[in-house]
């Protein structure tokens, strides 16, 4: 497991949010660059050898076809640099357009960064501290319906193997997929009875439930969280403020690099390397421990 | 100290004419391991399920149950002095990861998330959990399920733990490891155990009272060794450990044995007669009605083979055993024959002509039929005759004949009386009764049996194995896939073991039995060295009289 996915669910959560939000809703390419410079960088340490080339020329088709489509659809900016079909191809469309796609690609890979990282157990816990009971039958419904898929399988199986679903008639096939579906239905509900019963044996529903969960919040979860909300917040009030605007139509603006732009990109920069900073740090402490060794 | 008395206990369900339970009068031990067996509908379900208020069935009930404790910590009340583990491990399980199922009662139990730490860890420790204690419920093998529900129950520190047939779903050796751990509990925890089991071979000698009921009464509740003798001749008797079965047929007096060591050194006393008896069991010999070539399966491209160059044969009319360790792949071959999977090397042939060359549905149209593990699968409607019919409807046979047939064959094998029942309410023996007429409804020359044994009393397994026979008089031929090694040995021509994707040994009951020292019967066991190739009670006592087999 990578050392940020050790985090408490909240921290990690909150990261998530922050380096999310400012990459979907700042308009800005110096952001869209850190922010797809920091998810790669994330991605890499998290997805397994081997797979990574056909995942790279994936994202890299979806980043060619977003910057092309754009200037096809939008006639918008002052620089035409040549015609289709009478309609003006411009400079900015094209720039616009790679823009967008570094800002899908960048979300996209901070997805599935996310989807690593929040594993339905995390997600669990953090819905069940807001709603302790959709926890549980979050938990239940995970649990059963594998449970009812492997059950329809076997079924079918079994049934086949009886020579029931064998007929060449397409209407009797109908009818057997049908009444396999009672029969799902009723094993379900017999299933929920004991599943009661071996609930009600155990307690439930007889005091106010407590909520365990294998997360502490430690130290260092509260440094994490505490850099993550600074650095998110100054670059929210860089936005407040406008420095951050950029635009591309009719004329592209000139990339705002007063102070606090600058400090933003920074903040933004310090956000989105973060997992890499301690995974490597994680890293070297394992060097230099095993060096003693 | 008693723990809990139960005095004058009586109990009838609404709307039936009979008792379940009719006064019964018990007191158990504080610390003792009692078993309670009694064959199926006897009222032991009922009376286990009495002794925890939370799943205690609906009806009349008179008479007291007091239990004797003291509640001394506060986070303890009466929901966690009895602890319940049922039938079924997938029914019990509730949530989706094992440390969130290990939690759950505790959590109920209001108990602070320190607290449920410090014991669910220390339960998946004794357990030994541990390695999979983050993994998902649903990838556990059904021994670790089991043992996941014994261990959740645990957590809640029970003073009493009433268990009802667990390990009916088990395969014997996850079966054995889990009795191990309830007598391990039971001898370092003090924790009493009130334990319904119908495998007495292996639950006899850990017990330390033993009730036997019939028909809503009591009928014996003592020693293990004084019970064994009151049990002769009684409906139970085929279900005693087979130590108890060789002692119960030739004598009268003396202690009884109770295990396979026991019972070797009882034997022993009759080693002069040895010479006096030969067994003689023939392989048969006719056309072949199933034949496998160098076959080869696997699930998906990336996973391993899991039939390697299986060579197999059957001959018509032939009942043939397959034994054989979990996931050595057993299942798999059965879902083969059955056409249900296909080979990617490698041929099968039915009575000579290639499987699949037989068309649509006509390899299952009097030719073979497999009945899987579960027998709840195989029934589709709310009534076994209409199940029946439908069966009759999809062989393309006109509904004017379906009485005559259906009645036929019900009455063949005694279950007329099952005939206006819901599938889901009859007993597992009952469905797997009905479930094994509805296959013959079709005709098939071919049975493969998948596990018939599961979950079976010894009476059940009885009755199964006369229906077998007759099947086999017919000239039906039967292949049977099994973990019940003394079913195997009574019933079969030939048995086969499996190991790591093929067939390694095969030949009668007797040799193929007496060659082997673990997977054997207990008969087997007990009588080797003293008698040649004895692997059944009735072998082993016709022997020590000095008679022929």
């Amino acid at each position: 497991m990578s050392a940020f996915a050790k985090l408490h669910p909240t921290v990690s959560l909150l990261y998530f949010a922050s380096v999310m939000s400012v990459a979907m809703f700042v308009t800005n390419p110096v952001i869209g660059l850190i922010s797809l410079f920091g998810s790669v960088l994330f991605c890499l340490l998290l997805t397994v050898r081997g797979k990574k080339i056909k995942e790279a020329l994936f994202y890299i088709a979806v980043m060619v076809l977003v910057t092309v489509t754009n200037p096809l659809f939008s006639h918008n900016g002052v620089t035409p640099l040549f015609f289709i079909n009478g309609n003006p191809v411009t400079a900015e469309a094209i720039l616009y357009g790679a823009d967008i796609a570094l800002m899908i690609v960048s979300v996209m890979v901070w997805c599935k960064c996310f989807t690593a990282v929040m594993t339905s157990d995390k997600l669990q816990y953090l819905l069940g501290r807001i709603v302790p009971q959709i926890s549980l039958i979050l938990s239940m419904a995970l649990r059963f319906v594998p449970m009812l898929r492997r059950q329809a399988n076997k079924l079918t199986r079994t049934q086949k193997a009886m020579g029931m679903y064998s007929s060449d008639s397409y209407a009797e096939r109908i009818r057997s997929s049908v009444s396999s579906i009672s029969v799902l239905i009723g094993w379900s509900l017999e299933n929920a009875v004991e599943t009661g019963k071996a609930m009600r044996a155990r307690g439930y529903g007889l005091k106010k439930r407590t909520h365990y969960s294998d997360y502490r919040f430690v130290t260092q979860d509260a440094v994490i969280l505490i850099i993550c909300a600074v650095l998110w917040g100054t670059v929210l009030f860089g936005m407040s403020r406008g420095v951050l605007d950029f635009s591309y139509y009719p004329q592209i603006s000139a990339i705002p690099s007063e102070g606090l732009s600058v400090i933003c990109y920074l903040a933004y920069g310090c956000i989105s390397l973060l997992p890499f900073v301690l995974e490597t740090e994680e890293i070297i402490r394992w060097k230099y421990y095993r060096s003693k060794i | 100290m008693e723990i809990l008395q139960i005095k004058d206990l009586s109990f009838k369900y609404p709307e039936a004419e009979k008792k379940a339970l009719d006064c019964v009068n018990l007191s158990v031990r504080k610390g003792d391991f009692v078993l309670l067996c009694g064959e199926s509908g006897c009222g032991k379900t009922t009376l286990l399920r009495l002794l925890k208020k939370e799943i205690a069935p609906f009806g009349e009930k008179t008479g007291e149950i007091i239990y004797n404790s003291v509640f001394e910590e506060s986070d303890k009340n009466e929901t966690s002095h009895t602890g319940f583990v049922g039938q079924n491990p997938d029914e019990q399980i509730v949530t989706d990861k094992v440390w969130h199922e290990l939690s759950f009662g505790l959590e109920n139990m209001g108990v602070e998330k320190s607290r449920i730490r410090s014991r669910v860890g220390e339960m998946a420790s004794f357990f030994g959990i541990h390695n999979w204690y983050h993994s998902n419920t649903d990838e556990l093998s059904g021994g670790q399920k089991q043992l996941l529900n014994l261990a959740s129950v645990m957590v809640m520190n029970p003073d009493i733990l009433l268990l009802d047939e667990p390990t009916s779903q088990l395969d014997p050796i996850a079966a054995s490891d889990f009795i191990a751990t309830l007598h391990k509990l039971n001898r370092e925890t003090g924790l009493t155990v009130i334990l319904v089991e119908h495998r007495l071979e292996e639950v006899f000698p850990v017990a330390d009272k033993v009730i036997t009921m019939h028909d809503g009464r009591i009928l014996f509740f003592d020693e293990p060794k004084k019970v064994c003798k009151l049990m002769k001749g009684g409906p139970l008797e085929a279900g005693l450990p087979s130590a108890v079965r060789i002692f119960n047929a030739l004598c009268e007096e003396g202690e009884c044995p109770l295990t396979v060591r026991d019972g070797r050194n009882f034997i022993e006393n009759y080693a002069d007669k040895a010479s006096a008896c030969s067994i003689g069991k023939h392989t048969l010999k006719g056309e072949k009605a199933i034949e496998v070539k160098n076959l080869w399966f696997r699930y998906e491209k990336n996973l391993p083979d899991v039939i390697t160059d299986l060579d197999f044969g059957v001959t018509e009319g032939e009942i043939v055993s397959i034994l054989g360790g979990n996931g050595s792949g057993k299942t798999t071959m059965l879902n083969l024959l059955a056409g249900l999977d296909k080979p990617y090397k490698g041929k099968i042939k039915l009575f000579g002509k290639n499987i699949n060359n037989y068309k649509g549905a006509s390899l299952y149209r009097r030719n073979i039929a497999l009945l899987a593990q579960n027998p709840k699968l195989v029934f589709q409607k709310d009534r076994v005759d209409d199940d029946f019919s439908a069966a009759l409807k999809t062989m393309e046979i006109p509904v004017s004949e379906h009485k005559d047939l259906i009645e036929k064959t019900v009455r063949r094998f005694g279950v007329e009386q099952l005939l206006h029942r819901h599938p889901y309410d009859l007993s597992g023996g009952e469905q797997q009764k009905c479930a094994l007429c509805k296959l013959l409804l079709t005709e098939p020359k071919i049975l493969l049996l998948d596990e018939p044994t599961k979950g079976f009393d010894a009476q059940s397994k009885q009755t199964l194995a006369k229906m077998l026979t007759e099947l086999k008089a017919d000239g039906k031929t039967i292949v049977i896939v099994t973990h019940d090694v003394e079913f195997a040995a009574q019933i079969s021509d030939r048995c086969a073991l499996f190991f790591d994707g093929k067939i390694i040994s095969d030949g009668t009951p007797n040799s193929f039995f007496s060659g082997n020292t673990f997977y054997t019967t207990a008969a087997s066991r007990i009588s080797r060295g003293v008698f040649k190739d004895t692997v059944l009670c009735e072998e082993v006592i016709r022997c020590c009289k000095g008679e022929n087999v």
